[in-house]
């Protein structure tokens, strides 16, 4: 290089390379902004939809809008489920947000918010199990100051919103635990292996009917998710909200029950301790007036969540509360089952003048049957009246086994409903082909009896008693049970749309007054007195054995698993029967003592509550207030008479019922 | 006032005379794609002038001031300056290596007290000057092909190397590349440029390799393949292509553009201010402000074609050179044809230092056609 000689030639050759270079150098930049525009032509014109898509996807969010759930009331009205709302905390991650940045997030939250070690841990396990802008709720429950809280710090908590939900609440608790069922937080096994999943389902706090009512009646309690429609920032905050694009939700329908929520708490007061089911109906309709399992649980507790103990406590008790008792519990039908082997009789042309004597003992077969006591010479009147067990055991003979079950079903036993929609246990009713099914072995002579007395192989529910004795109390229908009145106001068909039963009237007139004198003047005549003036009640003891007895019966005196379990079937009028009901204590020792007394007492709130009724009681109540001295007023809410009339086995009465004579409280098996 | 090669010399120093001679529709051209970003940069804050558009302005406002003062400022004095800025330009970005101020895990800026410094930015017009420089001594023969031409290449290596370290591929590519042009603008064998090219093909994927640091590689493969992982590194393309793309025909308004309202495109301001337009502008709007940039692109090189001294045309064409590449490569990543590297869009984005470098560029391109009838030697003659 050396010191530079400008020549023009030298200028001129430079600068003429030069211009041609950098003639090309503009044409390929030209180039190249015609290539960025094309590429601008491809992104902005040709495929314009497909990125408007993408940018509304990105501004557009639809928050799910759960619908109310439907309510769930009473066949007056009374709310039996309904929703309160509920202060939620909810978190969102978002596609930035690195599992540190939450566990720090949660940390902060724990300082505004109730909110211990373990608690925390399962909240940070549940955002990072969580798809991606999916909220999840951290807290419910919380009080205002909390929420308010919350509202105020929100700007400085990425992902965290408070919103307000709805949470089921049960007003009564646990009459209605066992029909109504709970909602609990969804679980794997409620969400469908195959087809669609309602998105409502991955909605933070939302919850699925788990048991009864709530489960069977699930989709229609649910209603259809809407959904809001927001305009979000890149942190999934909310900077608008578009009212228009919002998707309107489907509210739950409203569940109308047949129950009768005075009966049915009613019934779950007598029971106190016990444990049993009471089972009641319409026996003109068919509606189920109560239905209730004893002893219950607190369904709201379900709502929340069971902490483990909690659930160990309810699951390990004996009395078993998490069992619906009106539906699944089985037991031999005892003595009621003899209305079943007098029906059967008469139906087969047998005299209901025909008597039989009872010496106390009667042997057939090698085996020698008892009864409690030597009854004498009676006719099926009496034998019911008195419930005697060698009477049974020989008309029993004289029917045969497969008879006396084909009557039975004929009256619902061994039978589910499937108007009840909640699952229901159907026992067993045994006969020859049945025997010959389970057990490949031909009926012994020796096992009918024992079926005559309804003990045995037989087992039937609570339900299944009380739709045979509202069979007998309404004498023509071959009646349905009906648990549901209504579903969104639609009523459903009644139970007594159903064809007659096949059965004479005239004998099903017999066993309902052989019933009446059973509380007049037979087994329960101490027992199941209404004391309601002209207003009476029928009704059959029964008691079940427990277990094969090794020396003495099974009575009060003994453990209580030991003991047998008492059942007293029921209806009222006896004149004009509108009630029906049955009641099973399990090992409440003698139906007389133990479940006749809590039938009564169920049924007076039945009849208490029924206007035609309460004019016809003209007699003063021996209670000196309540209902009776206003015969013609309107009805009480909550018509239980304000002073109940003792419970047995409810130490803290005062007034405990009269000792029974050793006579009297003896029944038969 | 003209002037033309006849015009008396000391006529053509005149204060008016050299202002007169300014290119103001060059400056018009410039003024407006800056308003335009201060339009964008007011709505993209959701319709206001702060944080953005004011500063934005006013600093606009400055550097044309800044690029009227230096635009007086003689070739021959330019001349004098561009190797000792080149050597300033070096030896603060070896500064930067050993006490520079970290940002976003790179080292760029260097704390003079009160004054930050980004090295890099000098060293852009430092190399374009230093190139200018050397080539005006140079003989057309000896920078076609010679050994002479291993100076350019270290002029240009050194400095590459320097930036790359800190690391800061996307300036390190554009030095490069703009040495790369003044090389072949000044007359490099159209051989050797093939060659090049060629061997630059072989070298890339062992480059990938060994060289680029993991988040460069993931950059890289993000473009590859912007949709293999939506919220990592390929959320910045897809967002951009989402807010171009959203934009239509003719957009979605001014203010309107809820891409960037909404804060899904990730440095609206700065890097991605295109997508932005785009997306309240339209296709419309964007192929506007593309004709404006090639406008400015066109009058530049006209410029440094009509100096009578080389050392004007190569200084202006490496201005030129650099604030085309700038646009090129911005404009490729926010189309999602180009990686993710961080170079802004000239005079449209947000931020001082650039819009400095810029305007400082375009102040030697205005000088040189301020002075494009001068003779510019090294010996007899230079002022300094």
């Amino acid at each position: 290089m050396s010191n530079p000689q400008i020549f023009f030639n030298e200028v001129n050759e430079r600068q003429g390379e030069f211009g041609r270079r950098a003639f090309v150098f503009g044409g390929l930049l030209g180039l190249g902004v015609v290539a960025l525009g094309g590429r601008l032509a491809q992104l902005q014109v040709i495929e314009n939809s497909r990125y408007t898509k993408l940018s509304d996807n990105n501004q557009f969010d639809f928050r799910l809008q759960p619908p109310p759930r439907g309510l769930i009331v009473d066949r007056n009205g009374v709310v039996l489920a309904s929703n309160r709302p509920d202060f939620r905390l909810l978190f969102m991650r978002d596609e930035h947000m690195k599992p540190k940045d939450v566990e720090e997030i949660v940390d902060r939250l724990a300082k505004l918010v109730d909110l211990d070690d373990a608690h925390k841990r399962r909240v940070i396990a549940d955002i990072k199990n969580a798809p991606r802008r999916a909220p999840v709720a951290v807290v419910e429950d919380m009080s205002w100051e909390e929420f308010s809280r919350i509202n105020v710090r929100a700007p400085e908590l990425p992902g965290v919103t408070a919103d307000m939900g709805e949470v089921r609440v049960y007003p009564f608790g646990g009459a209605f635990a066992h029909v109504i069922g709970y909602v609990a937080k969804v679980s794997g096994n409620d969400v469908p292996k195959v087809g669609p999943i309602d998105p409502i389902l991955l909605n933070p706090g939302f919850r699925i009917g788990k048991q009864g009512v709530e489960k069977s009646f699930d989709p229609v309690l649910r209603g259809k998710a809407g959904a809001r429609k927001v305009e979000v920032d890149v942190k999934g905050r909310v900077v608008r909200e578009d009212p228009a694009g919002d998707i309107a939700s489907v509210p739950g329908s409203t569940i109308q029950l047949t129950l009768d929520a005075d009966i049915q708490n009613r019934a779950l007061e007598v029971f106190g301790e016990e444990s049993g089911a009471a089972v009641m109906m319409d026996c003109r309709t068919g509606d189920i007036l109560c239905l209730m399992s004893a002893p219950s649980f607190d369904a709201n507790r379900f709502v929340k969540g069971l902490t483990g103990p909690e659930y160990q406590a309810l699951a390990q008790y004996d009395r078993k509360p998490l069992f619906n008792k009106a539906l699944t519990a089985t037991f031999p039908a005892g003595s009621t089952f003899k209305t079943m082997v007098a029906l059967t009789a008469l139906e087969m042309g047998v005299s209901p003048d025909k008597t039989h004597t009872c010496g106390g003992a009667f042997p057939f077969g090698g085996h020698v049957f008892h009864c409690d006591k030597s009854h004498g010479t009676l006719n099926m009147h009496q034998a019911i009246v008195t419930s005697c067990d060698i009477f049974f055991y020989q008309t029993a003979l004289e029917v045969g086994p497969d008879k006396i079950a084909e009557t039975a079903r004929k009256f619902g036993i061994n039978q589910t409903f499937p108007e009840i929609h909640i699952p229901q246990n159907k026992g067993t009713l045994p006969d020859t082909a049945w025997k010959e099914r389970v057990f490949h072995e031909r009926w012994w002579p020796g096992e009918t009896p024992s079926f005559g007395i309804g003990q045995g192989a037989l087992a039937v529910n609570p339900l299944q008693l009380c739709v045979m004795c509202s069979r007998i109390a309404n004498g023509k229908k071959q009646l349905m049970p009906r648990l549901v009145k209504s579903i969104g106001g639609k009523d459903l068909p009644r139970g007594d749309e159903v064809p007659d039963i096949p059965v004479d009237p005239e004998h099903l007139a017999f066993v309902r007054k052989a019933m009446a004198d059973v509380v007049t003047s037979g087994t329960a005549q101490l027992t199941a007195k209404l004391g309601l003036g002209p207003i009476m009640m029928a009704g059959k003891t029964g008691t079940a054995q427990a277990h094969t007895y090794k020396g003495a019966r099974g009575t009060v005196h003994m453990e209580w698993a030991m003991r047998d379990h008492a059942w007293f079937i029921a209806f009222a009028p006896v004149d004009e029967p509108r009630y029906a009901m049955s009641v099973l204590v399990e090992h409440g020792g003698w139906g007389a003592s133990a479940a006749a007394p809590r039938a009564a007492e169920i049924m007076k709130v039945a009849l208490l509550k029924d206007p035609e009724i309460r004019a016809r009681i003209v007699t003063p109540l021996p209670n000196p207030e309540p209902v009776g001295a206003n015969p013609d007023g309107p009805p009480v809410e909550g018509a239980a008479p304000e002073a109940p009339t003792p419970i047995p086995g409810q130490p803290q009465q005062p007034t405990a019922p009269p000792p029974l004579p050793p006579a009297q409280q003896i029944e038969p098996q | 006032m003209t002037v033309s090669a006849l015009t008396r010399p000391g006529e053509r120093d005149r204060l008016i005379v050299k202002l007169a001679n300014i290119d103001w529709t060059f400056t018009l051209l410039l003024t407006v794609i800056a308003g335009i970003g201060g339009v964008m940069l007011y709505s993209i804050a959701g319709g206001s002038w702060l944080p953005w558009a004011a500063p934005h302005l006013i600093r606009f406002g400055g550097c044309v001031l800044l690029m009227i003062l230096l635009a007086m400022v003689d070739l021959r004095v330019w001349f004098a300056l561009a190797y000792p800025v080149y050597a300033i330009g070096i030896v603060l970005l070896a500064a930067v290596d050993v006490v520079g101020h970290s940002a976003l895990g790179a080292q760029r800026w260097l704390d003079l007290g009160p004054v930050r410094i980004q090295p890099s930015e000098i060293i852009k017009i430092g190399l374009v000057l230093a190139l200018a420089r050397f080539y005006h001594s140079l003989s057309g023969r000896d920078a076609r092909l010679s050994w002479w031409l291993l100076i350019p290449a270290g002029l240009i290596a050194l400095p590459m190397a320097l930036v790359a370290k800190q690391p800061d591929l996307g300036t390190a590519l554009l030095i490069g590349a703009t040495g790369g042009v003044m090389m072949i603008l000044a007359g490099l064998s159209l051989r050797l440029v093939a060659v090049g090219l060629a061997g630059l093909v072989a070298v890339v994927p062992a480059a990938f390799m060994f060289v680029l640091k993991g988040y460069q590689k993931a950059r890289l493969l993000t473009f590859l393949d912007p949709e293999a992982d939506k919220s990592g590194s390929g959320y910045h393309i897809m967002q951009s292509k989402i807010a171009l793309g959203s934009g239509g025909l003719l957009g979605k308004g001014f203010g309107l553009g809820t891409q960037s309202q909404l804060n899904f495109l990730p440095e609206k301001q700065t890097d991605f201010i295109f997508s932005s337009l785009a997306e309240e502008f339209g296709f419309v709007g964007s192929v506007a402000v593309l004709l404006l940039y090639m406008g400015v692109i066109f009058m530049a090189l006209r410029i440094a074609s009509v100096s009578h001294s080389h050392f004007g045309r190569m200084a202006a064409s490496g201005v030129t050179a650099t604030f085309a590449l700038c646009l090129m490569i911005n404009g490729a990543m926010v189309m999602g044809l180009a990686p993710v590297v961080g170079v802004p869009m000239p005079l449209l984005s947000w931020g001082g230092t650039v819009m400095i470098t810029v305007m400082v560029g375009f102040g030697l391109v205005q000088s040189v056609r301020v002075h494009r009838y001068s003779e510019v030697t090294s010996g007899r003659g230079a002022i300094l």
